[in-house]
């Protein structure tokens, strides 16, 4: 550490080395934290997390009653233990409510004064922030198990939604009507993501196990089909061409500089895949439980040297490293199956929902400040007798 | 670190967790703690040793290593962060968490520990919980996703709640259902029991007049008594009212008296004159010497008589009518009341309704109503004549009169007789001659008991009776009784002769045959050729001794056999076969001790060496080595454990030793009658079998139509 900012006084080092070797220390030693808590306001399962990008501050969660939250993420009180308040709800007493699940919900990624959600009751509704009143409201035929803005595009304003049909739907919130189908998919549109990169490149992912590259502007097909085995015939079956996965395909998702596309399927793999290319980056991250039905959303960190992925796995959260896919740590503290994890950016925290109702913040542990070479084990027992009376073995006398 | 340690850690916690009993032992755990203070490796070793008892399938296991972890929880900070940082598992282990997982059997001790795992998190989480983050997120997580009211002391969940609510309601419902029907029930009914109440206690007055209502003059017998006979049971019945037996004043008693005195009976001599009879008369005492006992039992019998008849009918059939129908009712209304709770006051009546009817039927417990149905319609027309004492007299034929009764069905007058063997003075005769009257079941086991002592006239009276109807002439030369014994014995030799069929030889029985076994020639019929010799007449003997004797298959008595086989089986018992000479399993039977063991030494040795013989014989395809692997490839009993298994088990010890003796059996509970028909049923040769025979029939179907095209396809 201390050598790292020395390097960066004198200029040796290009200035986000520095960053990207704190943040990535932040990330491994991500842990729960008693300090941190997020109000508990959701009386069911945690379907979705979203952070919104412009200040950092605000999370919304979507449960599986239809509930909407809004929390408030920023610590003011200057002290450590923080609890993260609900700043706004859109709760089952309010008439806009989902009447079901909440499969997705994202900040309008320009403003916080607007955010989307879509439901299981195939409805996808753009709710105003302030009055948590929806201006908007989309129906579909079928449940929507997506929907995704682009966080990039300044020439549209283009949402893709993934629902029960087979076609990934446009809809455009400058119209306010859904413009556009894309045709290709055979199964349920599990998972649609904007490329971070290019404001027109859209991959979905779908339970026909395939995951399709788009350009929006090319209405008349996708740009390729991510196959697994990279087009090697021999080791495909002839119905298993061009499919990224064995199964169906529920997690997607872009790194943050758009390069890589991550894929989750129920084959319980994840892949790495080269976003321009569609190339498998054939990283190996081992055997990781996916059985869930619906969407399933993994998380990439930002700003790390080695980058890390996020992907819920059963009750724990698995970390891995992105390019290599070594399991760097299990966050356990989930009671039951969790179903989302977001990244926060800027205090490298993570936010994990499950169907125990919890959001758990991982908080990185800091480090505890060093104690004087002088300091005497007698001054070390007494500190940690301090800490916490908990801590401290009760061994009765009565064993000897 | 020491291994040695870690050995007996190790060794310490397997034994703690399969002791099976629903306490830790305190001095092993003491050992635990104390090697676990030593260092906090040895704690890591114990957390995951408990970690794998938790995991075992089997409450009891998982109950002790609970406590373990109960006990340790509380005292290393180590043990808790290893413990907090794997609560998940813990919990789905110990609180059933996981619907997916459910707790092991024993069901009980499952229970058991799931009520104690969360009570010890509840507490856990007021102590530590702010200390250990996740081990709050697991209280919040029991509290409000399972829904675990902690303050409910079952630790049901939600839905079990609810599923034992619904039951209630529904039992609810059901009670209500129940009682309205009782209710309308018990309202229609009411009246009846209530009717029926009464006229049983109307009848049980009518039977057994309360003694209140007696007057003194109402003990002399009579119809007056209201028509109930009422006889107190004792030995001496001088006391009894019958109308018909009036031992005391009844004429016929005089004559006895009168007949007595011609006897020599030194005490009836002593009152000689004039006067006897008038004292006779008035006090119904032959002798002044007699002393009277009296003897009155408490206990009343109601006899069945032709004036109470109808009563007694009556009283039966309320008996019955109570005992079957109102009272059962009754009984189920206080059920049905008692369960559904609420309704104090029928439930009280119904009580009182239940007291009074058992109360009634008590009653007529005691009244101890004899049934004489039989004499009630044989005799109805001449009840009188049954009742009447018949004089003695020295040259009167009782057979005459026995006879005629026997042919009534019933049995004969003895008095007369009797009297005339055993001088009695009269009192007591008039109390033998009480077992006459009919219907009494205690007379008549007198007069049983008195028939089957040989010496008795009883005895000799019933062979005599037992004759009567074979011989009308035996019957006026059985006036004596001294005649009796030859006429019985010649019957007796009757009795033994065997009953032949008719033949030749009885035909000539006693007789000389004339032409038995001789054979006539004829001479020859021709006109003159004349054999010289001719013996007209051949005796043939063997046919003489045919027609003079007859042949009587004589193929002995069956006698059954007494003896088993006794022979020791595999499975300890003893054979039971019950063969005569040779038991097909076992041989020849010889005799043998309790064990089985012959009890003769050359019979044991032949049979040693028959059995070595047997083994050395044995082809080598049936080495029991070779054949138990084959079952245990094929899964097939081919036998080898039951004919050969037999020395090799012996040699191991008793097979598999039980690992946790302790610890619930748990394939114990599959043993039962199903499981056991499963195991019959589906194994596999069964299976093959029925599959084979279902095939065949398909194959028969198939060639049947196999030329009509639509049925051949299918």
């Amino acid at each position: 550490m201390l050598s790292f900012l020395t390097a960066r006084r004198i200029g040796v080092d290009d200035p986000l080395r520095l960053r990207r070797a704190e943040s990535t220390r932040r990330v491994l030693s991500l842990e729960l934290n008693h300090d941190r808590d997020v109000d508990r306001i959701h009386g069911n399962g945690v379907n979705t997390l979203d952070i919104e990008v412009i200040e950092g501050r605000y999370m919304l969660s979507g449960g599986a009653d239809g509930v909407i939250v809004i929390y408030d993420l920023e610590n003011n009180n200057k002290k450590p233990q923080y609890t993260c308040k609900a700043v706004g709800t859109v709760g089952r007493s309010s008439r806009h409510v989902h009447k079901f699940s909440v499969e997705t919900v994202q900040w309008y990624p320009h403003d916080t004064g607007m955010f989307i959600s879509s439901s299981f009751d195939k409805t996808m509704k753009v709710w105003d922030t302030e009055t948590l009143k929806p201006a908007e409201v989309f129906h579909f035929e079928g449940n929507v198990y997506c929907h995704h803005m682009s966080p990039v595009a300044r020439k549209h304003t283009l949402i893709a939604v993934g629902t029960k049909d087979p076609k990934v739907q446009l809809c455009d919130l400058k119209s306010g009507s859904r413009i556009h189908v894309l045709q290709g998919h055979r199964g349920e549109v599990l998972s649609v993501r904007w490329s971070p990169r290019y404001e027109h490149i859209l991959a979905t992912a779908s339970a026909d196990s395939r995951v399709r590259l788009w350009d929006v502007r090319r209405a008349s097909g996708s740009l390729f089909t991510l196959d697994q085995h990279n087009g090697d015939k021999s080791k495909a079956a002839t119905e298993a061409v061009n499919t990224a996965h064995n199964g169906r395909v529920n997690g997607l998702c872009f790194t943050a500089d758009g390069l890589f596309l991550l894929t989750a399927g129920t084959d319980d793999r994840i892949r790495l895949w080269n976003s321009a290319s569609g190339e498998n980056t054939l990283v190996n991250y081992g055997k990781v439980a996916n059985s869930s039905r619906t969407c399933l959303r993994l998380a990439v960190s930002r700003g790390c040297s080695p980058e890390f992925v996020f992907v819920p796995c059963g009750s724990s959260v698995a970390v891995y490293s992105l390019h290599t896919g070594d399991l760097v740590t299990m966050l356990r503290g989930h009671y039951n199956n969790v179903d989302c994890c977001e990244f926060h950016p800027d205090y490298q925290e993570l936010y994990s929902g499950g169907k125990d109702c919890n959001i758990l913040a991982w908080v990185p542990v800091l480090r505890q400040p060093d104690v004087e070479d002088d300091g005497t084990a007698a001054g070390k027992g007494g500190q940690q007798a301090a800490v916490n009376p908990a801590y401290v073995d009760a061994w009765s006398s009565d064993e000897d | 670190m020491d291994s040695e340690n870690r050995d007996r850690l190790s060794e310490l916690v397997e034994e703690l967790t399969t002791s099976g009993e629903p306490s830790l032992n305190t001095d092993k755990m003491k050992e635990v703690k104390k090697i676990c203070r030593m260092s906090s490796q040895y704690i890591e070793q114990l957390y995951h040793l408990i970690m794998t008892q938790l995991n075992q399938e089997h409450a009891e296991i998982r109950l002790s290593a609970f406590h373990m972890v109960a006990e340790l929880f509380s005292r290393s900070h180590d043990f808790r962060v290893l413990l907090v940082a794997n609560m998940q598992e813990f919990l789905e282990l110990t609180v059933e968490t996981d619907a997916d997982n459910p707790l092991p059997p024993p069901k009980e001790v499952a229970q058991k520990m799931k009520r104690l795992a969360i009570q010890t998190v509840q507490s856990w989480h007021a102590t530590y919980g702010e200390a250990y983050k996740k081990l709050a997120l697991a209280y919040h997580f029991l509290k409000q996703v399972k829904k675990v009211d902690f303050q409910d002391v079952e630790g049901r969940t939600l839905a079990e709640r609810r599923r034992q609510e619904e039951r209630q309601r529904r039992l609810q419902t059901v009670y209500k259902e129940k009682l309205d029907k009782a209710k309308s029930e018990m309202e229609e009914t009411c009246a009846d029991i209530e009717e029926s109440l009464t006229e049983m206690h109307s009848c049980i007055e009518l039977l057994l007049p309360d003694p209140d209502n007696f007057t003194m003059c109402n003990l002399e017998p009579g119809p007056s008594s209201g028509g109930a006979s009422v006889s107190s049971g004792g030995p001496a019945r001088s006391s009894s009212r019958e109308d018909d037996t009036q031992p005391c004043c009844s004429q016929d008693l005089d004559k006895q008296t009168i007949h007595r005195t011609d006897s020599d009976d030194p005490d009836s001599k002593v009152e000689g004159d004039p006067d006897r009879s008038s004292f006779l008369r008035n006090s119904g005492v032959i002798s002044h010497k007699y002393s009277l006992e009296l003897n009155i039992s408490t206990e009343v019998n109601v006899q069945e008589s032709e004036d109470n008849e109808a009563v007694v009918n009556n009283i039966r059939d309320l008996h019955r009518l109570i005992s079957t129908k109102h009272l059962p009712a009754v009984k189920s209304w206080i059920q049905v009341f008692t369960r559904a709770g609420g309704e104090e006051d029928l439930l009280r009546r119904a009580l009182d309704l239940r007291q009074s009817l058992e109360g009634a039927l008590e009653k007529y417990k005691t009244l101890h109503i004899s049934q004489n149905r039989q004499r009630r319609v044989m005799c109805a027309d001449e009840s009188d004549d049954d009742f009447e004492e018949v004089p003695e007299r020295e040259d009167f034929e009782p057979q005459v009169l026995d006879d005629l009764r026997a042919e009534c069905g019933q049995e004969p007058l003895i008095s007369s007789s009797a009297s005339a063997v055993t001088r009695k003075p009269p009192v007591q005769t008039a109390a033998k001659q009480t077992p006459a009257i009919p219907g009494s079941s205690r007379a008549k086991r007198k007069a049983y008991d008195e028939e089957q002592d040989p010496t008795s006239a009883a005895a000799t009276l019933r062979v005599l009776k037992q004759r009567l109807p074979t011989s009308v002439t035996d019957k006026c030369e059985a006036s004596g009784s001294s005649t009796a014994p030859t006429k019985t014995s010649q019957a007796g030799e009757g009795q033994k002769a065997p009953v032949l069929p008719f033949g030749i030889d009885l035909y000539y029985w006693g007789k000389e045959q004339p032409t038995a076994g001789k054979i006539i020639k004829y001479s020859s019929q021709h006109q003159f050729w004349v054999p010289n010799e001719v013996e007209e007449e051949v005796v043939n003997e063997e046919l003489s001794a045919q027609m003079k004797s007859r042949c009587i298959t004589f193929a002995g008595r069956f006698q059954p056999v007494q003896h088993k086989c006794n022979a020791p089986m595999p499975n300890g018992a003893l054979c039971d076969r019950q063969d005569r000479f040779k038991c097909p399993f076992h041989g020849k039977i010889i005799p043998r001790d309790e064990l089985g063991r012959p009890t003769n030494k050359e019979d044991a040795e032949r049979l040693e060496k028959e059995k070595m013989k047997l083994q050395e014989e044995q082809p080598d395809w049936r080495d029991p080595e070779l054949m138990r692997e084959i079952e245990a490839a094929t899964g097939e009993d081919l036998g080898s454990s039951k004919t050969f298994g037999k020395g090799k088990k012996g040699s191991k010890g008793k097979g598999k030793k039980k690992k946790y003796p302790n610890l619930t059996d748990l394939k114990q509970s599959a043993n039962t009658s199903r499981a056991r028909l499963e195991k019959k049923v589906f194994n596999k040769s069964s299976m093959r079998r029925v599959t084979e025979v279902m095939n065949k029939m398909d194959r028969r179907k198939h060639e049947k139509f196999a030329n009509q095209f639509n049925y051949a396809l299918n």
